[in-house]
């Protein structure tokens, strides 16, 4: 079973993000982690891997301290990585992002490619999907289960109000989501190997892509400012009874807070 | 000159500060609480193989050099001082006498399950009147019947009650002091080896902390850890300079766990409508803090590439202890203050950090010898 997993390195959920000048441009303060949706990914590629045999591929697009990303799943167990490492992949929106990480998928045998249902940091939940439609090959999204068997992938998708059970036939693009799985802790060994493994690296011409296809240039999508989310006083006063109270204020903490 | 670590290094310091944010952060209270040894979270470090960090890979070690091994210890310690200090015995002086100087039935017998968490290992140096004068040594070692008959007691002992082997310091001839002393290995269930009185300790809770005592124990020839008899303190020397600066490590540990606690308080805590973070008498903690927390970082990472490049680092090693030590007793001093009287409660880590940063004035020398051999450096003997 080969299976090719899409990751990405995301600000780390506590890191200081400003909005610069008249709201075009973003200061990230350098602190990175892989997204978290990606995790669940590359667990449950390991864990196939595990079960039916195979090797595992992570593949990720960026410059810099992406890198990380790549060693983490190296300390986890994967076999081999790649690094989309170019000016021009850079700034692209999902399309471009997309285009690009198929191209590379595309080289590689695959059987299943996993990635996170979105990105914690822009949250679009674009690639995977489009990932799909460029290789041609089916989608399921939001997955909380997967087996495999026969040539086919039953897997279980997070619907409104309950799940789906779906099957498609390999390949398939699956995009992973919260209970899937618990991502492992790396063994020393593998943080070791991770530390001095040289990571091969592609450029868009290894990929047959122009500049002008990837990245901000082939972008659909241009953004044209950030806007800061509206302040909020500190403390809001929940009336009603206390079972009402109680339903409203984790409403407010789930959908509005977003902190569960 | 070159002061950042490694893009390699950075990535290990990036990793094991996420494993032990999620296996040992949240072990740490309960660890205190309980001053019970965590046999959960040993068994997962020896399963992650952090136990055999330091070692090569022939005895299947990880290979870590002294610096990444000393972002291992800081880490650690800013996790659970209880938990740190127990694994960095295993590791350090309770494997390494093992591994230097062991036969391979040894190595295989204590140092490779000790490697995987199978077995715990310890050093014995002090006894109930001596510590850093290793010359009172009052254990003794008899060459009888082609081994050795080891009797005293040992005190302080580190991993001591729970250990399945000890080396330990005994003199083969008291009057040559510290020239008469040597390392042997013991393993539990040797006739006459047993644990005494388990210390009810202050800080660092969840190490097992005691007394163990040598009654006419016999060992065979080969359990003499060394090439040359009466090289006891010649050997220690060895790794003297790593147990220092890894002790300087630890109280960057402690130190940056308090730290954060402090931190986050100040910007929460509310005192006349705005957060205690923005009055400048609290600014100016932090200011000094991290100034001190960053002055000691650099001297125990500068002897810890020091030990790395084979350079002297006698000295380096023992001021990093005594800078990072003071510094870190600082720092949890401050944090408590800050945290007003919250700091003072069992219910918050504060007053935790203030108990277990104590346990570092002792480790490595007392500061008091550390001053006056730095002074004998600087000055001369006479």
């Amino acid at each position: 079973m080969n299976i090719v997993v899409l990751a990405k390195q995301v600000p780390d959920s506590e890191a200081l993000i400003e909005i610069k000048g008249t709201g075009e441009k973003l200061e990230i303060e350098q602190k990175f982690a892989t997204s978290l949706f990606d995790e669940f990914a590359l667990e449950e590629a390991l864990r196939v891997r595990e079960r039916l045999g195979g090797r595992v591929k992570v593949i990720t697009l960026g410059t810099g301290r992406a890198v990380e990303v790549l060693r983490t799943a190296i300390a986890m167990g994967v076999d081999d990585v790649l690094l989309l490492d170019h000016e021009a992949f850079q700034d692209g929106d999902g399309y471009a992002t997309a285009l690009a990480l198929s191209r590379a998928v595309a080289r590689e045998a695959r059987d299943i490619v996993l990635c996170g249902k979105q990105a914690v940091d822009d949250d679009r939940g674009e690639v995977g999907p489009m990932v799909a439609q460029f290789l041609g090959v089916p989608h399921v999204g939001s997955i909380v289960k997967l087996d495999i068997a026969d040539g086919k992938a039953v897997a279980e998708s997070l619907v409104d109000d309950g799940r789906v059970v779906v099957e498609v036939p390999l390949p398939a693009v699956l995009t992973a989501h919260k209970g899937l799985n618990e991502p492992r802790v790396p063994l020393v060994a593998g943080v070791m190997k991770a530390m001095r493994a040289k990571i091969p690296r592609a450029t868009p011409e290894d990929l047959g892509l122009a500049p002008n296809q990837i990245g901000l240039a082939g972008s659909k999508v241009r953004i044209k400012r950030y806007v800061a989310p509206k302040k909020r006083s500190q403390v809001r006063f929940i009336d009603g009874d206390a079972y009402a109270a109680a339903t409203e204020a984790v409403r407010s903490l789930m959908d509005v807070e977003r902190v569960i | 000159m070159e002061f950042a670590l490694t893009e390699e290094q950075e990535f290990f310091k990036k990793m094991i500060t996420e494993t032990v944010d999620r296996m040992v952060v949240p072990k740490a209270r309960q660890i205190d609480e309980t001053d019970e040894f965590p046999w959960d979270l040993w068994r997962d470090f020896g399963r992650l193989g952090y136990l055999g960090l330091r070692y090569p890979e022939e005895v299947g070690g990880m290979n870590a050099d002294p610096v990444t091994a000393m972002i291992f210890y800081e880490q650690i310690a800013r996790g659970s001082v209880g938990f740190a200090q127990s694994v960095i015995m295993n590791i350090l002086m309770g494997t390494y006498f093992i591994y230097r100087f062991g036969s391979d039935e040894i190595k295989a017998r204590c140092l490779h399950p000790a490697m995987r968490g199978e077995k715990i290992g310890t050093m014995c140096f002090t006894e109930d009147q001596s510590g850093s004068d290793l010359s009172a040594t009052r254990t003794t070692a008899v060459e009888e019947g082609g081994g050795w008959v080891i009797n005293g007691t040992k005190m302080w002992i580190t991993n001591g009650p729970i250990a399945d082997m000890a080396t330990v310091l005994a003199t083969t001839d008291a009057k040559l002091g510290a020239k008469g002393l040597n390392f042997f290995l013991v393993e539990k269930g040797t006739p006459g080896f047993s644990a005494g009185q388990v210390l009810d300790k202050l800080g660092c809770r969840g190490t097992v902390t005691g007394e163990l005592v040598f009654d006419n124990v016999r060992v065979p020839r080969e359990n003499l850890l060394g090439e040359e008899k009466n090289k006891g303190t010649e050997y220690l020397g060895e790794i003297l300079d790593e147990v220092r600066t890894m002790t300087g490590a630890m109280a960057l540990g402690i130190a940056q766990a308090a730290f954060d606690e402090g931190l986050e308080y100040a910007r929460k805590r509310v005192a006349f409508g705005k957060s205690i973070g923005s009055y400048q008498l609290i600014r100016a903690k932090f200011a000094e803090m991290a100034t001190e927390m960053e002055a000691s970082r650099l001297m125990v990472y500068y002897s810890a590439w020091r030990i790395k490049e084979k350079l002297s680092s006698r000295k380096e090693a023992a001021m990093a202890k005594m800078l990072a030590t003071e510094t870190c007793l600082r720092v949890v001093d401050e944090v408590t203050r800050i945290w007003g009287a919250n700091g003072f409660a069992r219910e918050f880590d504060p007053q935790r950090h203030f108990r277990d940063a104590r346990f570092l004035l002792y480790g490595g020398g007392t500061h008091e010898i550390i001053k006056d051999f730095l002074g004998r450096q600087i000055i001369g003997k006479s």
